[in-house]
């Protein structure tokens, strides 16, 4: 009897913990009010004077927390020419290099006085962070110093870019805060699948993190060209020519027209 | 501003920047009979168009802005056909060979050294040359106060071997009668220099034109536009065949630009005179090679850069 009455009691236990678990993070989260995020839209249309646009991003985390906000994009290998000197004065684009599973698209969105915090090692986030998925060849290069000056190219054509006090915060209700961020679309961002992923912080530590698809998709006359160029692409620069040399004979004879109308 | 989206640049661009960009290189083309490649790339790439795709889609607006101005060069009487045909042959030929080069030379390595050496070099030599020449004749028809039309000079040394050379053949225009092997080599050589180069060649075909079959400047400008607009049709269906890069959107807007450019050029060449119009082009590939040069000798404040580019 006594041996079953333990038994019972400790299947009790283990119920009981098992049970607690979840009401307990169930009730923990909905306390500490998780993080929450939403996109002004989830496809953006490229059209015919398309000159990139931007997206609003808006939630609330716990009112202690901070949130950093990171777009990326579809993973590619990148191929890259490293200059280096050749005969010891020219600059040159020397020696091939790939930085393999690169997103092509990488923005970090972070609060003011909290970028330090945000892109400590620990959490993951920031182009340091990306490093760990990238993979360099061949690997005697680099790949620290060549992701460095690819970031450094990046950044000047906008697909890269770390925005600080970015994101501003309203006032805490309730221990919750929202927060709103303005995403830059560059037009240099290509028609693909994209992540915006918002991640909470509290003391050092990540709290939650939760994301959003954005697509961006080619209409109108871009996907029209695009199709063409791709699909039938002989055909394409036949029409190209074709094209070039009729506007190129009409300007021709406008010219002449206009001489000759006197 | 008004912008387009560039569906295969994958950017979007200021209309009227590339318009003017267009008219410019268009002006150029038709005072010169340049394609003007060499100043359309790197400007497209420094407003974030790809570079494979800026050359690609500069060799179709050439297409349009050299038909347009060997139009107007053809009713100046300025075009010889059979010359600019022959001259074809060979740059095709020499193209065929050039890439052929390239791929072993890059097989070899250090070919990207041996290119920009070749282009400096190249610059270098014939912009000097022709900026020295043309001095010399600006200064010699201000002192003579002759009314210098097309300057025919003559080497005589050499022209007793071109001369023994089989198939002579008069052209017209060029107002010569030379061996048809010498237009075919000349041009085999610019076609494998404009392979190894990524150029459409426009700036040597002119010199070598001027200096090595002695043609006058004017018939040179229309003849190497005839030229290159062959060259470019060529270029234009390969890259859009193989390699996906010809941006259509770009390419109109540049030749909107280009086209209307070549005309005006035109009429601005006829009113120069030979060696005025030699040492302003003279200048240009100057500046372009100074520009290289520079290119090559400060460090770089980005040390990688995408492949595909010059």
């Amino acid at each position: 009897m006594t041996t079953l009455h333990t038994t019972r009691r400790i299947y009790f236990v283990l119920l009981a913990m098992l049970l607690a678990v979840p009401v307990f993070c169930g009730r923990s989260s909905a306390e500490n009010s998780p993080l929450l995020m939403e996109l002004a839209s989830k496809t953006i249309q490229i059209t015919t004077f398309y000159n990139g646009t931007t997206l609003e991003v808006t939630g609330s985390i716990p009112e202690d927390a901070d949130v950093a906000i990171q777009v990326s994009g579809p993973k590619h290998d990148v191929h890259l020419k490293e200059k280096g000197k050749v005969a010891g004065f020219l600059w040159m684009n020397k020696t091939d290099v790939s930085l393999e599973n690169t997103p092509a698209v990488y923005m970090l969105y972070t609060p003011a006085g909290a970028t330090k915090t945000l892109t400590s090692p620990e959490l993951g986030i920031g182009y340091k962070a990306l490093l760990k998925d990238i993979e360099i060849s061949p690997e005697s290069e680099d790949k620290t110093f060549i992701f460095q000056e690819y970031v450094k190219l990046m950044e000047k054509s906008g697909v890269y870019a770390l925005n600080e006090n970015s994101i501003t915060y309203g006032t805490p209700n309730k221990g919750v805060k929202g927060f709103a961020v303005t995403l830059t679309v560059p037009s240099k961002m290509s028609a693909g699948d994209y992540t915006v992923e918002a991640i909470a912080v509290e003391n050092g530590k990540e709290l939650d993190r939760t994301q959003e698809n954005v697509t961006l998709e080619l209409t109108g006359l871009p996907k029209t060209i695009a199709s063409l160029a791709y699909g039938s692409p002989l055909l394409f620069g036949f029409m190209a020519v074709f094209i070039a040399i009729a506007t190129g004979l009409l300007i021709g004879m406008i010219f002449r027209g206009g001489g000759g109308a006197h | 501003m008004l912008h387009m989206y560039l569906p295969i640049a994958g950017n979007s661009v200021n209309v009227f920047l590339i318009l003017g960009l267009g008219g410019f290189v268009g002006l150029l083309s038709g005072i010169f009979g340049v394609g003007g490649g060499f100043l359309m790339t790197p400007l497209l790439m420094m407003f974030g168009i790809p570079p494979t795709v800026a050359a690609a889609s500069d060799s179709n607006q050439i297409v349009g802005a050299s038909t347009s101005g060997t139009l107007a060069h053809m009713r100046l009487g300025n075009v010889d056909v059979p010359m600019g045909i022959i001259l074809l042959v060979g740059g095709v030929a020499g193209g065929t060979v050039g890439v052929q080069v390239i791929k072993l030379l890059r097989a070899m390595g250090n070919a990207d050294f041996l290119i920009a050496i070749t282009y400096v070099l190249m610059l270098g030599g014939v912009g000097g040359y022709m900026f020295w020449e043309s001095l010399q004749g600006l200064k010699k028809s201000k002192n003579e106060e002759v009314e210098a039309v097309e300057e025919e000079t003559t080497a005589p040394a050499k022209k007793s071997f071109l001369q023994s050379l089989p198939f002579q053949y008069k052209f017209d225009k060029s107002g010569c009668e030379i061996s048809v092997l010498l237009p075919l080599v000349v041009g085999i050589f610019v076609g494998v220099l404009a392979a190894i180069m990524g150029v459409g060649g426009g700036f040597i075909m002119v010199p070598v034109m001027v200096y090595m079959l002695r043609m006058p400047m004017h018939v040179v400008v229309g003849t190497s536009l005839f030229q290159i607009l062959f060259t470019c049709i060529n270029v234009t269906v390969m890259q859009s065949y193989s390699n996906q890069t010809v941006d259509f959107v770009l390419a109109v807007l540049l030749l909107l630009g280009s086209t209307i450019g070549a005309q005006v050029g035109t009429a601005v060449s006829k009113k120069l005179k030979a060696d005025q119009l030699k040492i302003m082009l003279a200048s240009l590939v100057l500046l372009v090679c100074v520009k290289m040069m520079a290119g090559l000798l400060m460090t770089p404040a980005i040390m990688v850069a995408l492949k595909g580019g010059h």
